[in-house]
Parts: structure tokens; sequence; C-alpha cells
């Protein structure tokens, strides 16, 4: 029993040597993400903060948390009233979660972003209000890309400059598969990340604007065959090791030169970095393929706000170090240098610091920025509605995963049954 | 005054009429908070919409009626499989072990004992990490290696219905082979001896001597076996997150209690989750019941 | 015993050579399933001492590769992520004793005064234990969470233990152990003066040891693996237990195999050591409850 006791009393202790310290000096602030990629962005932003606010130090207290676990937590947190960080970021597919119900546990950001918003990609704030609010900051644009293996190509004789639609892309593949043995692209079957930029892309989406269903329709279906078509019948790609994009299997995969191309967000090139290193100096980054001549040569995809909730003590505080970190001049600009995000503010685009030498310019090549201005106009917006993280859920799990891999359902299939569980 | 009071209550607690009452408080309290309560306030949270802790909105049966889903369906389907599955190999595989333990011409039994023990010893995470590499996709993982002696080419094991549940099971079956080999083992060790050596005298042979005597003895340790392995079948969570965290694609891993934890806690959908958790218990206790009736549990009881 | 084995082996005489290869054939199906059981074990070492990446690119490689393998993920356990790993640890071991020493001390007394005394309500006492005992803790999680919170013990270790204070498991077990104590101890002490608490201390705890040793090795295994809920009740890094923390580091947007291989053996080691110590107990004990059905 006396263990029991003395058990206690030392977990009363630890307990409350967690708890915040109560000396003057830098004001902690705490911030939750799953991604450990923001955590030393963020970092580094505090440097930069304590470096212009000598008087009103930070020190940033990050828990990087797995996906699922963090948002779960997070959500809970705010529900319940209790526990939740004071910074934290939502990824896009489930931010409406957080919004439900009649009091959204977040802090609007109106105060920062509507004096700048005549410099700011207005749809990737869009994505993160209710009723006017703004209550989320993304870290990029998101810009869909082709990330393509210049040595296979060069094998295969093919020049990439050659490839305009996607039927080029599909011709390529073939001439690439012959000469490589190797498959011209990934497809990822448990993730959306190569249905839906692609749907994004042909013009189409998952709602209109009003709120209605239009996943189901002819263009989507259309283009869900095609994707079906490249791995079976032009077998010119492969469903992703792992499943998807970011599966240690597909890294794995890639690094030792897996797949001629890869469609995927810009975004995507911090993972190269980080996981494939072995591809430095090999890949290049082009526009997507058009559907049709002049069609749009990207998609905007994911994304991740960054929040402040209502639980934080240092609300003013917490909002403005989140301006100076993502939505400042030097804050945009680091997105792109420390992350290689192209960033919101599209008066930086031009910045001479972007064009200098980074670790992204050293992998990839130096006219990255020039390829992403020439698209910067061809990016649709995409509709998001309080439907939405059920809607990514089910691209996920069911349509990808039942008609691209398990194959139990035909495209059409596979999408009438997903949306009509949306439109219950 | 005072003196006498605290004798009073002294001899009051000590009284061989309320000392059974002090013993049994602990539980009498637990049950109360621990089980009473949360399951009236799960009844009642399944009839509710939940926004937030204090924002709640009552929709009767709705969540009910939502549940009729093909989400669900599956759910119930794979949890079923599931547990029929372990029931299938987690029973006749330990008991013919125990029985090869059990024979006094064994050599090695302490070792093997401990060795098929040794993996209940571990948490379904660290197990998970082992078999979801083992089950990877590349030619080159373990299993893959293992069927491709038998000529069989590498497959996508965790993406398919039929070799996901396989991987479950395998899991499964390597954690509580061991533990379910002491149980029977036990169960054999209480068999009186001279049965069999008057079995044996009447010319029963080995065969016989199992299905006659082994059997018949160890039912109330089979019952008990299977009861645990109904309830832990019916709540298994922690297998499917080893190997899938919380997304199954295509729900070929999600389990009841996975759709419960999803919705409950990855889309705040608490009203709805509960609903769920009201129809597994019934589920559960349904099955249970059915069970211990036709292994004639209730008329051993009744005598 | 010795007699008994002497006799079946004289009936099994007959056929000498057909029970020789009987005895092999059962040797090699027991050794077969031993593998099975043990190889996990074996790879985790081996992969502990490799560079996580080794995992990523080539997957389960059984190999002792000593040209690539170090020390090197053993020392990031105190370094990596700034030791977060040794909160986990602590907080395992805590929660552990904790959990155990309340949860083995309330059942013995419940399970004994289910046992010894009969008094208005026993049966249905004794009957919501075994229906208790059907239904999955997992049912319950939502509202406890929510009471949790109210109470303001979500992510305390109070929190972790609460719904296994009084585990009916345990309590079955003890109740089945305790109906074979010598009832007349029970008037012997009662006749010495002693209290029905200190005939419960003094007389018939020492003699429920064996129970006690079964239950506490039972509890101490399903509180250091459990995993559901204090994956709820849980919340901050430094506050997680050990399968959460390594669960936390298999995730697709930051992997840390280094330090997950290495934290997997540690996190195993002592409850393994515990075992090899003390196989008897741990295999006695279960197997009381299991006998007494």
């Amino acid at each position: 029993m006396r263990k029991v006791i003395l058990s206690l009393l030392v977990t009363l202790l630890l307990t409350s040597m967690v708890l915040p310290g109560f000396a003057a000096g830098p004001t902690t602030l705490t911030f939750w993400t799953f991604q450990e990629l923001h955590k030393t962005f963020m970092d580094d932003a505090v440097e930069t903060w304590n470096k212009n606010n000598p008087k009103q130090q930070i020190q940033l207290k990050t828990e990087v948390y797995p996906f699922d676990q963090m948002h779960n937590k997070l959500l809970i947190s705010l529900q319940s009233g209790v526990g939740a960080p004071d910074l934290a970021d939502i990824e896009i597919s489930k931010f409406a979660n957080y919004l439900k119900g009649r009091n959204p546990q977040l802090v609007p950001l109106n105060k920062i972003i509507e004096p700048i918003m005549d410099k700011l990609i207005k749809a990737r704030f869009d994505n993160y209000a209710k009723d006017g609010k703004y209550y989320g900051i993304d870290y990029h644009v998101g810009a869909t890309v082709m990330f393509y293996n210049k040595e296979y190509l060069d094998q295969a004789g093919v020049n990439v400059d050659q490839i305009i639609t996607w039927d080029d892309y599909v011709e390529a593949g073939k001439k690439v598969v012959a000469a490589t043995g190797k498959p011209m692209t990934t497809v990822e079957v448990t993730e959306h990340w190569t249905f839906y930029p692609m749907l994004s892309q042909y013009g189409t989406d998952i709602f209109k604007p009003n709120g209605d269903v239009i996943l189901d329709n002819a263009d989507n279906t259309k283009v869900l065959t095609f994707i079906k078509d490249m791995i079976y019948k032009h077998e010119i790609a492969v469903p992703a090791p792992g499943g998807f994009h970011h599966a240690e299997e597909y890294w794995a995969f890639m690094n030792q030169g897996g797949a001629a191309s890869l469609m995927m967000p810009l975004w995507f090139m911090g993972r190269f970095v980080q996981y494939m290193p072995d591809l430095k100096g090999n890949i290049i980054i082009r526009p997507l393929p058009v559907w049709k001549p002049g069609g749009d040569r990207s998609a905007g995809m994911g994304g991740t706000g960054t929040v402040v909730t209502k639980q934080t003590k240092h609300q003013d505080l917490a909002v403005r170090f989140l301006e100076a970190a993502k939505i400042s001049r030097e804050g945009a600009i680091k997105t792109w240098t420390l992350l290689g995000f192209d960033p919101l503010r599209w008066d930086v685009w031009d910045a001479p610091e972007m064009r200098e030498d980074n670790m992204y310019t050293d992998y990839f090549g130096k006219d990255i920025f020039t390829m992403l201005l020439e698209i910067k106009d061809e990016i649709n917006p995409t509709v998001i509605t309080d439907k939405y993280p059920l809607a990514i859920d089910l691209l996920k799990k069911n349509v990808c995963f039942k008609a691209l891999r398990e194959l139990s359902q035909t495209p059409e299939e596979a999408l009438k049954e997903a949306a009509k569980e949306l439109r219950q | 005054m005072n003196k006498k009071k605290k004798a009073s209550l002294l001899s009051f607690f000590n009284s061989p009429k309320t000392a059974p009452y002090v013993f049994v408080a602990p539980f009498i309290l637990f049950f109360l908070v621990c089980y009473v309560y949360p399951f009236i306030k799960t009844i009642i949270m399944s009839t509710q919409q939940i926004f937030g802790f204090n924002d709640v909105e009552y929709i009767g049966f709705n969540n009910y009626r939502r549940l009729l889903n093909p989400h669900f369906f599956n759910a119930l389907k794979t949890t079923s499989s599931y547990t029929f599955w372990t029931i299938m190999v987690l029973i006749p595989l330990p008991i013919i072990l125990a029985v090869f333990l059990n024979n006094p011409a064994t050599k090695g039994k302490n070792f093997f004992k401990s060795a098929l023990f040794m993996p209940a010893l571990t948490s379904v995470i660290v197990a998970g990490i082992f078999f979801r590499y083992s089950f990877g996709e590349q030619p080159t993982t373990l299993v893959n290696t293992l069927v491709g002696f038998f000529g069989m080419k590498p497959r996508v094991w965790l993406q398919e219905r039929g070799p996901a549940m396989l991987a479950l099971v395998v899991l499964c079956t390597w954690r509580w082979l061991g533990v379910n080999i002491i149980y029977f083992l036990s169960g054999l060790q209480a068999i009186p001896q001279e049965i069999y050596e008057a079995a044996a005298i009447d010319g029963a042979n080995a065969w016989n001597r199992f299905f006659r005597i082994t059997l018949p003895s160890l039912k109330p340790v089979i019952i008990y076996v299977v009861t645990i392995s109904i309830h832990g079948g019916y709540s298994m969570f922690a297998e499917s997150f080893a190997f899938w965290q919380t997304h199954t694609p295509g729900d070929i891993g999600m389990t009841i209690v996975s759709y419960l934890y999803q919705m409950g806690f990855n889309d705040f959908n608490m009203g709805f989750a509960a609903a769920i958790g009201i129809t597994l218990l019934f589920i559960v206790m349904l099955i249970n019941l059915i069970q211990l009736a036709f292994m004639g549990f209730f008329k051993k009881e009744g005598n | 015993m010795a007699y008994q084995m002497e006799s079946s082996i004289r009936i099994e005489q007959k056929k000498p050579r057909k029970k020789a290869w009987t005895r092999w054939a059962i040797f090699l199906i027991l050794l077969i399933f031993s593998v099975f059981a043990l190889i996990p074990f074996y790879f985790m070492l081996v992969a502990s001492f490799k560079p996580g990446s080794e995992l990523i690119r080539y997957g389960i490689n059984l190999k002792v590769q000593p040209d690539i393998m170090s020390w090197k993920n053993y020392g990031l356990l105190f370094t990596g992520k700034e030791g977060i790993y040794l909160h986990w640890y602590k907080n395992s071991v805590l929660i552990t004793l904790l959990q155990t020493s309340v949860a083995v001390f309330l059942s013995a007394l419940v399970g004994y005064g289910l046992a010894i005394y009969r008094f208005p309500g026993r049966n249905i006492l004794f009957i919501a234990v075994l229906v208790v005992m059907m239904v999955p803790i997992e049912i319950m999680m939502l509202p406890l969470y929510e009471l949790t919170v109210r109470l303001r013990i979500i992510d305390t270790y109070a929190g972790v233990i609460l719904p296994f204070v009084v585990p009916p498991f345990a309590v079955f077990f003890f109740r089945q152990f305790a109906l074979g104590l010598p009832r007349d101890l029970l008037d012997a002490g009662r006749i010495d003066g002693c209290s029905e608490y200190g005939i419960f201390f003094k007389i018939m705890m020492p003699l429920m040891k064996p129970a006690f040793g079964a239950i506490i090795i039972l509890q101490a295994m399903f509180s250091w693996n459990n995993l559901v809920w204090p994956l709820i009740a849980l919340r901050s890094n430094e506050h997680m237990t050990l399968p959460i923390g390594l669960s936390s580091l298999i995730a697709p947007y930051g992997n840390n195999y280094d330090l997950l291989m290495s934290g997997a053996v540690l996190s195993v080691l002592p409850i393994v050591i515990l075992f090899i110590l003390n196989q008897k107990a741990f295999i006695s004990g279960l197997t009381v409850g299991a006998v007494k059905e």
C-alpha cells in the first residue's frame, strides 16, 4: 500500500513538473503537427521572430504525432475544452470536422489575412473559411507537377517536352516500358493523390459550389477509367508499392529507380530530398500533360492549415507569430527555401531569393520556379464542403481501392456507390 | 462518548454482517462507475447527434438507422470471420500441441513450453512491426519468400481480403497459441491417469483414447477458451491497428471496434459510435449465450 | 507419478519402432512451432543493431551483418527525440506498478468476500461479475473518455488505470481460488479475536499466495502491453506508454525506424527476463484458474 501511495506522489510530482513554468522569460507556445518538416520550418520561424522581437521572445514546444492520432487528439481536446495546444496543423481533408457545430473552437484570423488579401492566392484561404471567417493558413499552393526520371526517358529516346497531352504520355510510357522494363508511373490505390488532381485538372470536381455531389458524373468516370487503363490496358503504370506515395515501400522502390515518372504536388520535392536521395540530379520537373490542347497543366492539391485554438492563453502573440511565420514576406519566402513549397503570397514569386541555390535546386535543377510561374493561372479551385472529409475518405478507401486495385467494381460503380453515400 | 461511538462504529464495520459488503464495496463502486454509468450514458448518446460535449441534439433512432450501411455490415463480417477463424485455429491446434507436450516421452518439454509462451509477453504493436514487414509486398519479404518455395507468386498480402484475414489470424495465433496450450495442458493434467490405463487395457487405441477420454474431459476448458476467444475476437482492434493503423484499404481489415474508434474519435461522431457500441454489446451477448447453451453450460448449472 | 509413467510405458512397449517414429514426429512439430514463436524475437534483436534505412530498403532480413551493425540505435534511445523514449519507459513502469498493485489488491478483497461470506445480494453480484466479464471495455470507451475529461484525469496515470481498478477476470479468479480455502480457519480466527479484516490479511492472504502470483503476472502483462484505452486516455508525448509511443514512430510522415527497433527490443526485454526467471509462476499462474473452471 505504501508503494501505491508513493507512486501516486511520484505521479503528482511528475505532472506538476510538466505543467508550464511560471518564470519570466520567453513565452512558451505549443504546436502540434503530423509532419516533421513543418517542425523544422516553425523552429526556424521562431528563431527569426526572436531576432526581430527581442522583448517578446517565444519558445515553441512542438509535438509531432502520427497523422490520425494528432487529428483525433486535437478534435477531442477542442470539443472537451481541455488539453489543446496554442497552434496546430490541420490537414485540408480533416479541416471541416473542426468547423462542425455552432461554435468553432478556432480563432478567426481575418485580422491578419484581410489587410494583405490582394497579395494572396485567395482560393487557398477559402479552403479554411466558414461564414466569412478564416480559420487556417496553409503552407503552399500545392501545384501538381510531373516528376520525370531523365535517365529512363533518355534511354527510351523520349523528349520530355514533346509530351503534351495525356495520350502522348501514354505513348511515351509504352516506349519507356519497352526500353527500360520499368513502369512509366505509379498510381495511388489507397490514397487519392492520383485520381483527385487528374479530375481537378480535367475541370470537374467532387462537389458543385452549391454542395451538390457530382462525383459520379461522366467526366469523373472517364478520368478514373483512364487511370485504370494506364495500369491494366496500356500497362504503363503500376499500383504504388505500399498503396500510396508516402509508404516506406514506395520510397524504397522509387529510390532504386522504380518508375520513370511520378505525378504529385510540388511539395513532394521534400520527400524526394529526404527519402529518395539516390535519385538526386536525375529528376526533372514539368507541368502535367493536358487532357485537350490548351487545357490546364496543373491542379492545386493538398494543404495543411495552421490554426490558433481558442484554448490558447496567448492568443494575440500566437496569431502574430503565425502571421510572421507564414504570410509575411520573409515567411512566404522561407516556405520555399526551407520546405520547397510554392508560397501563398504571389508577390514574392519573382523575388530574387526564389532564384537562389538551395537544396531543392541542387536536387532538381534551377528552373523550378520559372516553370511554376508559367502554370500559376492553370489551377482550378476545388470545392470543399462539410462532407469533404467523408468524400476524401471514400476516395481513398473505397473508390481508388476498389476500382484500381481490387477491381471488385468498375470505375462507374465505385463512383456511383461513393456518390450515393455522400448524398445521404 | 466519542470513544463509545468509535467503538460501536468499529464493531459495526467488523460485524460479520457488514464485513462482506466492505469486501465487495470496491467492485460495487467500480461496477457503477465503469459499467452501469457508461452503459446508460452510451444508450443516451446513441440517440443524440453530438457536436461538442455540451452541444447535443436528440435524434431518436436515427443513429441506429444509419447503421444499416455497407461499412458496418462489412465490419461485422470481417469481425465475425476473424472470430471464427481464430477459434478454428486456436482450439484444435493448441489441444494437439498440448497433448504432445503432455506425453511423458516428449523431450525438451520445458523449452517448448517457454518458447511457445514467449509471444504472449509482447504487445501487439511490437509483434505488428514484425508481421507487417513479413507480410510486405516486395518479393523479398519473409512470407513472399516462403510461398515462393511452393511456387506461388508474390502477393500484396495486406491489400487483399483473404490474405489480409490470414495475416490477422497468423498474428493472433502467434500471440495466443502458447497461452491456450497452457490452458489445455492444465486441463490434461487434471485427467486421472488411471482412466487412460484402463482404456489401454481394454484395447482402445490412441485415437479412441483422444476422442473418448481426452476431448470430453477438456470440455470445461474448451468452453472457457471459446468464451474468451469470442470476447477477444469481437472486440479486436489492436491487431488491425498494428497492420493498418486506422485506414485499411477497402475496409478489408476494419473491425467493429475500429469502426467505432474511427467514427467516435476520428470523426467525432460520438452518437453514431455509441450506437455501434450498443449493437456490438448485444451481438457479443447473444453469441456467448448461444455458445454456452450449445455447449450445455446451463444444464450443468441447473444440477 | 514415476510409477504411473513406468506402467504406461510398459503398456506401450508392444510397438517400440512405431513409438520412436511418432516421438520424432512430435518433436519436429513442436520444434517448428517453437521456431515460429521465436523468429520475431530473433529478427527484432538483429534488426535493432542495423540502421533503420535497411529495414525500409530490404524489408525483413534475418542475416547477421557485423559490418553494418552497431550499438548506435541503443544510444539513440537516450538522445533521439530529446530522450522521449525514457519518458515512455518510465510511464510504462509506473503505470504497470500502479495498475497491478491496485487491481490485484482490490480484486483479491472482492473475490474473497464473494467466496467466503453468504450475504444478501451475493448471487446478484457474482452474476454481475460474470456478465461484465463478457462486456468488452471498448464499448464503454466513449462515456469513459468523457468521464475522465470531466474528472480532469485525462492524460494522467489515474485516467489510464480507471477502467481497470477492479478487473472482473481477477475477481472471478480470486473467488474461484478462495472457494477452496478451509472455512474452519475463519471460525478459528474469530475465536482468537481476530477481526474479519484481520482474518483476511493475516490468515487467508498468505494462503492465497499462488493466486496472487498468478494475477500479479497476468495484470502486469496486460498493463504493460495495453493499447486501446491508453491510446485514448493519454495525450501528450511525454505521458505516453511504450506501446503507444512505439506505434507513434511508425507513421508515414516521419519515420524513426532506428529508434523503433531498439525501442521495441528494450520494451520486451524486462518482461522476457521476468518470465525466464519465473517460468513456473507464470505458467502455474495461468493454470490455477483454468483447472478450477
